[in-house]
């Protein structure tokens, strides 16, 4: 694919991942076939920052949990109330990076 | 997620609901003070969805179903989840298997079906309004 695409994704969604992760995914979005840019360019990624609201108003029901996709973890906080209120705490400063972790994920998908 | 890091969060959570159970048990038996740590309950007074499920597990306990069932029916799962994910983590991990990890992941994607999701949101929201009804 060519630089300059690879490089308008990147930072139109840098954020969405961690950033020891973007460089790999540059170079393997430079490797991959051009046909692929369709889909990749309208993959629909989670806003960290979105899942960390989520998770500070109603975290302790799991609903930032099931936001990203993590249903297990989502009902495990949902009928354990929030873990005690503990895992509701731990994760504020988990959850943007299990967001980023998902997002990681999706792309991967995509692209191998 | 890895299959480690699931055995090890799912143990730590049996290990530190077990902790709940005997500490709550004790408050119940020797003290008569009813449990309550939900920080929604604190702090809007509310009851949440999950209220009354230490009580429900307790009663299970006890043996008495009907009031497991009064207090909150998530006990139950609870209970169930308890009682067998140590045995299969162990199981996994002694004979070098996934069989939990795969069951999780098949779960995680039968909870996302449409029609298995709206119906299971539907009854933890009526499962709530009972709560609220009840006032736990």
């Amino acid at each position: 694919m060519e630089a300059q695409k690879v490089d308008m994704f990147i930072m139109s969604n840098g954020k969405y991942f961690e950033s020891y992760q973007i460089n790999g995914i540059r170079e393997r979005l430079i490797a991959v076939d051009d046909s692929k840019w369709a889909m990749i360019s309208t993959v629909q990624l989670k806003d960290p920052t979105v899942s960390l609201i989520v998770s500070i108003l109603v975290g302790s029901l799991g609903i930032d949990r099931f936001l990203i996709g993590d249903i297990g973890m989502g009902i495990g906080k949902l009928i354990t109330c929030g873990g005690l209120g503990i895992w509701y705490l731990v994760d504020f400063f988990l959850i943007m990076g299990a967001t980023r972790e998902k997002n990681m994920q999706k792309i991967q998908q995509l692209l191998y | 997620m890895a299959r480690n890091k699931l055995y090890l969060l799912l143990f730590t959570a049996c290990t530190a609901g077990y902790f709940w159970l005997f500490f709550t048990y004790y408050r119940v038996v020797t003290l008569a003070r009813e449990p309550g740590v939900c920080l929604i309950k604190r702090v809007t007074g509310i009851p949440c969805p999950s209220c009354g499920s230490t009580r429900s597990v307790l009663s299970v306990l006890n043996g008495d179903l009907a009031g497991a069932l009064y207090w909150n029916p998530l006990g139950f799962i609870i209970v169930i989840v308890l009682l067998v994910s140590p045995f299969w983590i162990l199981y996994d991990v002694l004979s070098h298997r996934n069989t939990l990890f795969n069951f999780y992941n098949q779960t995680e994607l039968f909870l996302k079906r449409k029609w298995i999701a709206i119906p299971a949101i539907l009854l933890v929201l009526l499962n709530w309004i009972w709560n609220i009804y009840k006032g736990l």
